[in-house]
């Protein structure tokens, strides 16, 4: 009987201590800097060289450039930028591998959706998502 | 051994003195079943309550990893082997990581073999009391899981804080690692290998003592020395039964020979031995854990000089490392190519698994449980 008293005593002890539950939704829980939550996208500094969908390793990531407006110009400018958020297993890679950090991570993580459809991040979402942006990528 | 996955017919007596006729009876247990912490179907057939037969049925969360990795060029792979065993992501990303960096003899830096180590360490620790509070919530004690799963809780922020993820890291790259420490952390980990030490005794006062727990695992589950060899068992289960084989010490990778540490080691091959020598464990982490991050480099780089592109020579590799589980392996044959021509995982709760039917048969079935929970699966690495 002696051990089965000694864990009842720890418990009891325990009792007395702080709690160490967080009362999330209702209190923000905050992620530390390097955290990966959803990619913020910044059309004007990509360079459409197509690493990030390259590197990506479920393919979600979808681009097409276009010539750039100003004829003097070279090179190409993002005409569309897709993340399929539904198989994006947040690895990291595309912005790790972005030369000009034009995507980027951000500490956003509340991303239930009610339908898969929402899942599907254009440029524009991805441009508006520009809270909490990380800094070292 | 005779693999077997659709049981034998069901038998019929009837007693000579009352005339009662019996018959055995096939029990489902799973896919989803709590015990089994994943999906994972056991089908068993009872006379009584005693098991005569157990059938085992995996490949429910079978994604294919191999195959997909032919795919993939090695950096690819490395988010791939967060998600075998995912409760012990770091050492996953290592053994990938040692199996490509052997291939090609890259020189990993000295500060980022330490910060490989402690996170593998880390995740051991993460790993053990996983297994510990899940274990005793299967033999039916609730509080153990909360402080355990609080505990581990501690090691899951140090990794967001160390790379952004709680479980599937990412965080090791061909040549070294993606991220330094963060300003602060190695201090951290201090604290908290202090706050473990202390904390183990209580885990002890607990649980270890308690004469029901004892009673349920004392003698349950026991196999020999041989048998565990038969089977090609690895980590704690072939340590249960008295062969002090441990990978960290007997064919040592990374810097874990510069470290002074026991391997724990029992002979009675029973649930009980199992369950003291995974506590055995993180004390033995916890050691390791101190002295590296008392001789943890002040500065230096975290990756290695690595070609842009790589690409292994051709020919084949086998590496094993020590996970928390047992062996872990990894088999790359290249051919010179960014991809490899053909990848495979030795996973150690795959062979683990294995003994399961010879170990059930004739227990009772009160013990399925108690015996499952002991090898220690997840069902990620089962299945690949
Ligand atoms: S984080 Fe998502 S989008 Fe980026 S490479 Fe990984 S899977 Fe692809
Ligand atoms: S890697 Fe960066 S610059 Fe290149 S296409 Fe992707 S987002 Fe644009």
């Amino acid at each position: 009987m002696l051990g089965f008293a000694k864990g009842l005593g720890y418990t009891l002890k325990k009792l007395s201590e702080k709690k160490v539950t967080h009362s999330y939704p209702d209190v923000p829980y905050p992620m530390p800097p390097r955290f990966r939550g959803i990619q913020h996208f910044s059309p004007e500094k990509c360079i459409v060289c197509n690493q990030c969908a390259r590197i990506c390793p479920t393919q979600c990531i979808q681009l097409t450039g276009k010539p750039h407006p100003d004829p003097e110009k070279k090179g190409k400018i993002i005409d569309t930028y897709d993340i399929n958020f539904e198989i994006c297993i947040l690895c990291d890679l595309c912005t790790e591998v972005c030369p000009t950090e034009a995507i980027v991570m951000t500490n956003n993580f509340e991303l239930a959706a009610y339908s898969r459809d929402e899942l599907y991040k254009d440029l524009k979402w991805l441009d508006d998502n520009n809270t909490n942006v990380r800094e070292e990528n | 051994m005779q693999m077997r996955t659709e049981p034998t017919a069901l038998s019929t007596t009837i007693s000579p003195d009352t005339g009662i006729r019996t018959e055995e009876m096939l029990l489902n247990v799973g896919p989803q079943h709590p015990s089994t912490h994943g999906v994972f179907r056991l089908i068993v057939k009872i006379d009584g309550e005693t098991i005569t037969e157990a059938n085992p049925v995996i490949g429910y969360l079978h994604r294919g990893t191999e195959k997909l990795a032919e795919d993939l060029n090695y950096t690819q792979i490395i988010p791939y082997t967060d998600r075998l065993d995912y409760v012990s992501a770091m050492t996953n990303n290592y053994v990938l990581c040692h199996a490509v960096e052997t291939m090609m003899g890259l020189e990993i830096p000295e500060r980022a073999e330490f910060l490989r180590l402690i996170a593998m360490e880390l995740n051991r620790i993460a790993s053990h009391l996983v297994w510990w509070g899940t274990y005793l919530l299967d033999i039916g004690a609730m509080s153990p899981f909360l402080y355990a799963f609080r505990d581990r809780e501690m090691i899951l922020d140090l990794f967001n804080e160390l790379c952004g993820a709680r479980m599937t890291f990412n965080y090791m790259r061909i040549g070294g690692v993606k991220w330094d420490a963060p300003p602060g952390w190695i201090d951290k980990v201090k604290e908290f290998v202090q706050y473990m030490k202390k904390q183990l005794p209580s885990y002890h006062n607990l649980v270890t003592g308690n004469e029901i727990f004892i009673n349920r695992l004392k003698g349950i589950g026991k196999f020999d020395a041989q048998t565990a060899l038969d089977y090609s068992l690895s980590g704690v289960m072939l340590r249960c039964t008295g062969i002090r084989w441990d990978l960290r010490k007997d064919e040592p990778y990374c810097i874990y020979d510069r470290f002074d540490f026991d391997v724990p080691v029992a002979t009675e091959g029973d649930c009980m031995a199992r369950y003291l020598l995974r506590m055995a464990e993180i004390e033995q982490s916890l050691r390791i854990l101190e002295q590296a991050l008392e001789q943890f480099p002040s500065e230096g780089e975290i990756m290695g000089k690595v070609p842009r592109v790589i690409r292994p020579p051709v020919g084949e590799t086998f590496v094993r490392i020590e996970a928390p589980r047992g062996e872990i392996g990894v088999y790359i044959a290249s051919q010179g190519k960014d991809k490899p021509w053909r990848l495979k995982f030795r996973r150690p709760s795959f062979n683990n698994l294995q003994i399961l039917p010879e170990l059930l048969k004739g227990e009772n079935i009160a013990n399925m449980v108690a015996i499952l929970g002991s090898i220690d699966i997840v069902l990620g690495e089962v299945d690949a």
